[in-house]
Order: C-alpha cells, then structure tokens, then sequence
C-alpha cells in the first residue's frame, strides 16, 4: 500500500509584511478634486496630488490613452507613493502594472519584448459570456429502462423554482449524464441549454432531515427563485497579454503560471489586435486601457525610450506613468547629457509632475503615519527626535529607525518607544552621511581603496 | 410639508416607482417562462401521446373544443416563438430600467453588460482565461 501523506497542521499566525507604501491607500482628495493635507495615507505634495488627480479622472473617464506622465524630484519625495496612490484609486477593474527600470534587462528576453508584455498586461479587454441555463430543483426523476435491457430508455425530470413546476421529457442522452451526475430527487441542478452539461448545485433546504445520510461535502442550498429558463451573462476582463499566451503555445494556459512565457511572436500579436479590434467593432469588447508604471525610468537605454515613443503611438496603448530622480545626467546607451537622463523628444510627449522636499511638519506626519502602520507606538519626545532625524538626514533613515527602535523598546519590554530607544539604534545604524565620513576617515585600512574617485557614475 | 421634504418625497417615490418597474418586468419574465414550458408541455405530449384519433381536446378559456392535431401544434409554436421574443424584449428592457433605478440611487452603472455575447466558440478559444 502507498504511503499516503498526512498533511500537517499548524496554526501559523499570519506574518503580514510591511512594505514602504502599504500606507498609501489613495490620493486622498476630496470631490473638487482638491487634496487634503492629510488623507490615505498621503501628506502635503499637495501640487503634484492635484496634478496626479486631474490625471486619474481623466484616465478614469478614458479620456486618454497613450499619453505618459512623468514624475520627478528628489530621492524620498514620494514619487512612487504618488504613483502607488493612483493605482489604489483605480480600483480592481482598471489595470494597472507597476515595474522598476532595471526588470527588463534579462538573458532570456529582450528588452523591448519585456517591454511590449508590459505595454500589454496594462490593456483590459472586457468581454461577455452568455449562456441560456435550465436551473430547479428536481422533484422526481422517473425513469424507463426497456424490459429486454436494451435499446432507447425514455424518462421524466420534474423540475421546479419558488414560482412555477413543469415536466421535461428525457432523451437517452440526458438520462446518461443525470445518472452520472448521481441527480436524485431534492437536488438543485442546472442544465446548461446549449450544451447539455448538467451541473448539481446542492440539495434543497426543504428536503433536508435530520436522519438523511449523507456525506459531509453536501450543500444545502434554496429552492431557486424565478423563472425556469434563465439566462445568465457574466462580464470578464482579460488583459492582452493573457490572450496573447495563450494564442502563443501549444500548451496553452499553463504558461501563465509557470511564468516562463517566453518571447511572444509579433504575428501572434498582431492577430490578437486585429481580433479584439473585430470584437470592438462588433459590439463584443471593450477596451479598458490600464495604466503601466515604471519606476527608476533613467535606467531604460536608448533603445528603450525609441521603443516608448512608437509604442505610445499605437492605438492600443495604456497610459505610461514613470518615475525618476535623477537631474540631468547622461542618457544610458549614449554620451548626452539630458534632463532626467531622458531623451528629448521623448521628454516633450511627457506630462511631467514634480515632487518637492518635505517640510518638517510634514515629516512629523509621515512618521507618525507609518508608526501606525508599522505598530509601533512612539513617545511625544522620541517622535521630536525621530523628526528632526528625518529632517536632517533622509526620510527613509528616518522611517528605517522606527521598526528597528520599536524592537529595541520590545527587548527592554517597554510599551512606548522612548528617546534612549531611538539614541540607541541611531548609534547602531548609520545613516548615509555619517557611514561616508566614516569611509573618508578609515578608507586606508579597506581593502582596493581609490583615492581618486570623483564620484558614482550613476549610469 | 415644507418643500425639502416634499423633494425627499418625490425622489423617494421616484425611485420606487423604477424599483416597482424593474420588478414587475421580472414577474412577467416568470409568467412568461412559465407558459412556455406549460406550451413545452403540450408540444411533448402531442408527439408522444399516442392516441389513434386525428383530433385532440383543446382548453381555450374555460371550453374544451376538439381541434385537429397538426393545427394545434402549428398554433402551440406560434404562441411558443411569440412568448421567447416577448421574454428577450422584456430582458434586454430590463437592463435599462436595472440601470435607471441604479442612477437614481446613485450606485455605479453596471460595467459591460450592453456588450453582446461572444459567440461559442470564441468563449471556448478563451476558457482558459474565464474560468478562473
């Protein structure tokens, strides 16, 4: 006999990952479009949310598509959790596909086909799926076998809802299937029209008794209300790059989650445009353009930013949101200089939204937001301290020493992260500038030190 | 009544009256469906009932009168083809009154189900992706 595996129980209590933006719950604007200081998670930016806001209604009312918007300023200014604020405002029928720079660069795949799948995992189509169904409860089945054992067997299905009962006469085929689907008086079935397949959807509450001996798996359900005959029409949203995989291998589906789709073949594309395009036509589709953001945008090359400025041309394009913090600095692939390390021309089809530093008072709420998140409750004194930290530091230091302070505040078993708690782990953690007077002071005892590097080249 | 109320009012009983609208579409949907398969019903048994005689016993109101087969079933499927456009007229006209009264609540608009079916065998194309 095999051995057969007994699954293990355990109780795990959920760990529940914090990340940096999981605060960010929307825009948080009110109606008018205007931006609260403080709301979803966000603070101050107030400009750039307005921007941002404008930018998502019209995305909302699909006003536009193919437009790119770009976000800039500083290391820490909430450029992500803008753009993060905008996918939370979309909501789940919207797509929306978030990537960092860096992720198309890959052996397996070229850049520009990790772009396109991107371009068109940001497309929903909607389609419609009808089906005319025969749904009841049976209240008798009656069946005729021949006497010879033989030949046609002929049967009877009364079927009813709340409102109505009515006798359907049963051919060879349909006696097969019920009696393979085990239907017996009490059972709420549905019978597919076009196709025949009959479905058990429980049994009826009213033919539920206590001494009825059945398996634990029984549902019970409620006689069904209504017509007989119904039709039931359910809406899906695809995006393009699903029905591209498909359409793409022979094994279908199963691709999608092995997540090795491989390179999609431009012909396959183009026969997927041109039958969602049909579709649309037809009345069959609609089509949802999404929104695709990429993050550190500067570490596209210039074959990227040419494949961005046709791609955006096309008339199944997403809206393109990026965002970078990079000032002028080199394009990557060239020797230009160009603001943002964007191309020009690509820079003038932009919408550019810009993000400024925080002020200390704004600082003060970002932090106490993200105790919040974090859980970690913080003395009025500590939180004075940890702000001013922020301020002459960086924001992200700042928001850094808070989980870390609260496990030391944790370790002395204390409730309330104190001052001591924050010295201590400021003591222990080095923030950026501090860790560079470090090197400056000892970079002779490390090993392969250079002297003369002016700085990072960046690109 | 001062006239905020009485607005409250008639919005109030504007909105009832679409809600009244949608129901009585679908208690008629019900009706309906039930005399099409009453009329499914007869069609069967004149196939199957094997009686000798040429004529059979119809029931028009509250009076049995004895009628030829073949143009009994002729008349059963005439009223059967009238009674399924009739439901699908009052379907599709039920998704603009659903609509209406979701508008004057305020909710959201139902999203896609103005659009027309894929066919067979393009929902078969994607399966996949639909059942999921």
């Amino acid at each position: 006999m095999a051995a057969t595996k007994v699954p293990e129980v355990r109780d795990i209590t959920r760990i529940e990952r914090i990340g940096a933006h999981s605060h960010i719950r929307g825009l948080g604007l009110d109606d008018a479009l205007e931006p609260r200081q403080v709301s979803q998670g966000m603070v101050g930016q107030l400009a750039s949310r307005r921007a941002a806001g404008i930018i998502l209604e019209m995305i909302k009312d699909g006003h536009i598509a193919g437009r790119a918007v770009l976000i800039a300023g500083q290391p820490g200014t909430g450029k992500t959790a803008i753009a993060m604020g905008i996918a939370q405002s979309l909501g789940p029928d919207t797509p929306f596909t978030a990537l960092a720079g860096s992720e198309i660069f890959s052996l397996e795949m070229s850049k520009t086909e990790a772009l396109s799948q991107a371009f068109r995992k940001a497309i929903g189509v909607r389609i419609k799926e009808e089906t005319e169904i025969i749904e009841g409860e049976v209240v008798e089945i009656q069946i005729d076998r021949p006497a010879t054992g033989t030949g046609a067997k002929v049967g009877k299905l009364t079927l009813k809802t709340t409102e109505m009962e009515t006798i359907y006469d049963l051919g060879n085929k349909m006696i097969d299937s019920l009696s393979k689907e085990k239907v017996q008086a009490g059972d709420v079935i549905t019978i597919d029209k076009a196709t025949g397949k009959i479905s058990k959807l429980g049994r009826s509450f009213t033919r539920a008794r206590d001494y009825d001996a059945m398996g634990a798996q029984t549902q019970f359900v409620q006689c069904p209300e209504g017509e007989l005959q119904k039709r039931k029409e359910v809406v899906h949203t695809v995006s393009l790059h699903e029905i591209d995989v498909i359409n793409s291998r022979t094994q279908g589906f199963l691709a999608l989650f092995s997540g090795d789709t491989g390179e999609i073949k431009s012909e396959v594309r183009e026969q997927i445009n041109a039958k969602v395009c049909e579709w649309r036509e037809e009345g069959k589709a609609e089509i949802i353009p999404g929104v695709l953001f990429i993050d550190e945008v500067h570490m596209l090359d210039m074959e990227c930013f040419s494949f961005l400025n046709r791609a955006l041309e096309s008339d199944l394009s997403p809206v393109l949101i990026m965002a970078t913090n990079r000032g002028i600095t080199r394009i990557r692939g060239t020797n230009y200089q160009s603001p943002h390390g964007i191309p020009i021309d690509l820079l003038d089809r932009l919408l550019i939204i810009t993000t400024s530093p925080y002020t200390e008072k704004e600082t003060r709420q970002i932090l106490k937001i993200r105790c919040e998140e974090e859980d970690v409750e913080l003395s009025e004194e500590a939180h004075t301290v940890l702000t001013r930290i922020g301020m002459e530091t960086s924001l992200r230091y700042a928001i850094q020493l808070i989980s870390t302070a609260g496990l030391v505040c944790r370790k002395r078993k204390g409730t309330e992260v104190q001052v001591e708690d924050i010295k201590r782990v400021y003591s222990l953690f080095l923030d950026e500038a501090r860790s560079s007077q470090y090197m400056k002071e000892y970079q002779d005892s490390f090993l392969f030190n250079e002297t003369q590097t002016p700085s990072m080249d960046t690109s | 009544m001062d006239a905020e109320s009485q607005r409250v009012l008639d919005y109030l009983s504007e909105v009832e009256e679409a809600a009244e609208d949608v129901l009585t579409a679908k208690q008629q949907i019900v009706d309906l469906d039930s005399k099409r398969n009453r009329n499914r019903e007869a069609l069967n048994a004149l196939k199957n009932e094997l009686s000798d005689s040429e004529k059979v016993k119809v029931c028009f109101g509250n009076m049995f009168i004895k009628f030829p087969k073949s143009k009994t079933r002729e008349m059963i499927q005439r009223d059967q083809e009238q009674l399924d456009k009739e439901i699908n007229d009052l379907r599709k006209g039920l998704k603009a009154k659903v609509n209406r009264l979701n508008e004057m609540q305020g909710k959201p608009e139902l999203r896609g189900y103005s659009l027309s079916p894929l066919s067979t065998n393009e929902v078969k194309a994607i399966n996949s992706l639909l059942k999921r």
